[in-house]
């Protein structure tokens, strides 16, 4: 077996049984899981103010106009509306201008089309974010409009027709100042996979720190590089200790996958599904779990976002970016004897890992802002940023630059790392400055 | 071919940016000898262990290894226990050293058949599913010893081995390292601050100093040497009859008085001239009562050189 193969082992596997990653690794997808859904649950459950929501009905399809009123719209079913206690609507068949809504005390504006009765889909226009529960009303509202109208529509009633006249409507919700319709929802999942990646290469990067300071304070590494060449040593514990990263990775991955299906199961067979959905699906036969969530419209982004290529990039610039990190953490662990005189050479290793990790929120905003492509070219931050641009859609050379970019500068940085590590792992006694590290650079090979 | 020496340096140097740590240094380490490399702290044994070990190579200057130039092919003959010296917390005994027989390129089979019998040897059995973290300090470093010699190897660097040994498991090693030598041929370099480990256990020694080797060879000539016929006499008689009976051959270094007539001096007999002869001289003017060529430690030796080394 090649020495560098035994080393990688090695540092895999006194990892990988070690209870706290276990403990993690399996833990990890219940807790995220849990948290998604004490989030959705909050989302809907809590309302902060009443929402007055304008129905703009530019075919007059589902409203009229009562005369001798000051002209104003009423539905033309008068119990498909109902007031409630955090909604309350208003009709009219044109639209406001960006302007007026935000002036108005309109918390969204909801315009059906003339192919509303086909599609049931309308454009929900929002300024801020509206809750989920106004939605869900609002959702089931419209369709019992619309299935009214269907049904009248109609000379006979079967019960093969009734079934086809059945509606659940969808909304698409668009941001009335940015135009982007359901964005937030994708760069969402973008960041979560940059927040992840962020979290793996720090976690990971310091276990390669720790490593390289445990072998050097006990004189270990003299032993081993005696064998095997001090960098090599320094790639392979990079290597192990990637592939335990990866490991959790592949697993939080795959428990998450079971995780999500086996709610879905649940949901279908205990009716939970039936209540999540609310009254409007009182009237649906069957459901499934899956349907569902295209149907919702915040869910409904988890299988718009191409999975294959969101995992496929992730894996790439985790292994990348891990490659650039952990080989400065392991120069930084050569270069000082114990973990706390690593502070001062920490921080400008982390700069840019925290500083990607910060503008990702802007990112996430604007991911076609300049700072944005700057940000996912730029070799020390784009294994972050590049997941919030991939998410909403990026085009694909600047994936491919960015990939060659990032490629490039870790074949430099693992070399430069490898030449301070090896001169540092032998080096005891006193904390050296940035111009000795500067200089063991210069120091001939062997 | 025995004649071989199984590690020869010749002018060696090795520059750290501008410090010399090792400024030209040549000696050999004869085949199947427990050879000691002395100096003072900072003197460049380290950079020279390490050279050997293979850790870091001569910036000029050649390393032969049994007659030919040290490559990385040769670590599998060698041997190395570093000074202070860890084990790796999160592994097992038996499992850590196995790890460490499988970088020397051991198979798993042999490793463990090798091990078993250390462990034995050393009554360190029973210890293969311990926690090193559960070791006490002199237990880590028997294990640290079973690591470097495991493979069997035909130079054994050992850095400081005795010292953290209590005495009883001090002797025991020094009996291992002699055992490895005389059972198994085993060039063993030994560098420590030990003297009287020098004294016990090496055949020869090198002394090295900032950098330059000043003294090197067998340990019984340089014994020898520093010596100069120094002879330690004890005798009842006058001091003065005495002095003029030691003629011009020898030189009387210094004399005490040992109470009533007797007399403790030191002389110095040119070597040309036996011990008996000179006894059978003076006895005809003193009664001798002790007469026995003085005893020089390697620490005298040791401290000879360095100073005879900084004066000059």
């Amino acid at each position: 077996m090649k020495r560098w193969l035994i080393v990688v082992g090695r540092e895999y596997k006194t990892r990988v049984r070690k209870r706290a990653f276990i403990i993690s690794t399996l833990l990890g997808p219940f807790l995220m899981v849990g948290l998604v859904a004490l989030m959705v649950f909050i989302a809907m459950t809590t309302i902060e103010s009443d929402s007055k929501v304008l129905i703009v009905d530019h075919n007059n399809i589902i409203t009229y106009t009562l005369h001798g009123n000051d002209g104003a719209r009423v539905p033309s079913c008068s119990e498909c509306f109902p007031p409630r206690d955090f909604l309350e609507y208003r009709f009219t068949n044109e639209a406001l201008t960006t302007e007026e809504f935000l002036e108005s005390d309109y918390s969204a504006m909801l315009e059906l089309d003339d192919g509303i009765l086909q599609s049931a889909k309308a454009l929900l226009k929002y300024e801020l974010s509206v809750p989920t529960k106004v939605k869900s009303a609002i959702k089931r509202d419209l369709g019992e409009a619309i299935e009214r109208l269907r049904v009248k529509n109609e000379s006979s009633l079967d019960y093969e027709t009734y079934k086809r006249l059945k509606v659940r409507v969808g909304l698409v919700t668009q941001d009335v100042v940015t135009k982007d319709q359901n964005i937030e929802n994708k760069s969402g999942i973008g960041f979560a996979f940059s927040m992840f990646m962020f979290m793996f290469i720090l976690i990971y990067g310091m276990h390669v720190m720790r490593g390289v300071i445990e072998e050097k304070s006990s004189r270990i590494v003299e032993v081993v590089i005696s064998v095997i060449r001090p960098e090599a040593l320094m790639g392979a514990k990079m290597m192990g200790i990637g592939l335990l990263g990866l490991t959790q990775i592949v697993v939080w991955s795959i428990l998450s996958w079971i995780l999500f299906m086996g709610f879905g199961f649940y949901a279908e067979s205990s009716g939970l599904l039936l209540e999540l959905m609310g009254d409007q699906s009182s009237q649906l036969a069957a459901t499934d779990f899956i349907t569902y969530i295209e149907s919702d419209s915040e869910l409904g982004v988890l299988l718009q976002v191409d999975w294959a290529m969101m995992l496929g990039w992730g894996a790439f610039f985790y292994v990348a970016g891990f490659a650039l990190y952990s080989s400065l953490f392991a120069a930084v662990g050569a270069a000082v004897e114990q973990e706390s005189d690593a502070q001062y050479l920490l921080i400008p290793a982390m700069l840019p890992l925290m500083f990607s990790y910060m503008v990702n929120i802007f990112i996430m905003e604007s991911p076609d802002s300049t700072l944005a492509i700057f940000c996912s070219f730029f070799p020390f931050t784009s294994p972050i940023t590049m997941m919030v641009r991939l998410s909403v859609g990026v085009p694909w050379w600047h994936v491919v630059i960015s990939a060659m970019i990032l490629v490039v500068t870790v074949y430099f940085m693992v070399k430069f790392a490898g030449k301070i590590y090896r001169t540092g792992i032998l080096m005891y006694g006193k904390k050296p400055t940035f111009r000795e590290l500067a200089r063991w650079l210069m120091y001939k090979n062997r | 071919m025995i004649d071989t020496p199984s590690l020869k340096l010749s002018d060696v140097r090795k520059q750290y940016g501008n410090h010399t740590a090792l400024g030209g240094v040549s000696f050999e380490v004869p085949q199947g000898s427990i050879f000691g490399l002395l100096g003072p702290n900072g003197a460049g044994k380290t950079t020279l262990i390490r050279m050997v070990a293979g850790i870091t190579g001569p910036d000029s200057g050649e390393i032969d290894f049994f007659g030919n130039a040290l490559t990385r092919d040769d670590v599998k003959h060698i041997g190395y226990l570093p000074e202070e010296r860890g084990l790796y917390k999160n592994m097992r005994v038996g499992e850590q050293a196995m790890y460490f027989a499988r970088l020397r390129g051991m198979s798993n089979e042999f490793a463990e058949k090798e091990l078993r019998g250390w462990f034995e040897r050393l009554e360190v059995d029973g210890w293969w599913d311990k926690e090193v973290a559960d070791l006490s300090k002199g237990m880590a470093q028997k294990i640290q010893f079973i690591v470097a010699v495991l493979h069997n190897p035909k130079l054994l660097i050992l850095d400081e081995p005795l010292s953290g040994f209590d005495p009883i498991n001090a002797a025991r090693i020094r009996t291992e390292i002699n055992r490895l030598r005389d059972e198994n041929g085993t060039t063993i370099l030994l560098s420590t601050h030990d003297m009287s480990s020098v004294d016990e256990l090496c055949d020869h020694v090198a002394l090295i100093n900032h950098g330059t080797k000043i003294l090197d060879g067998p340990v019984a000539s340089l014994r020898e040497n520093a010596r100069k016929g120094k002879i330690d006499l004890k005798f009842r008689g006058n001091l003065i009859s005495f002095t003029a009976a030691l003629g011009a051959g020898a030189i009387l270094h210094s004399a005490e008085s040992k109470g009533e007539n007797i007399h403790e001096v030191v002389l110095g007999l040119p070597t040309s001239i036996p011990i008996e002869q000179f006894i059978k001289w003076v006895a005809s003017e003193v009664d001798v009562l002790s007469c026995s060529p003085r005893i020089i430690s390697m620490d005298d030796v040791f401290l000879q050189a360095v100073k005879n080394s900084e004066a000059s």
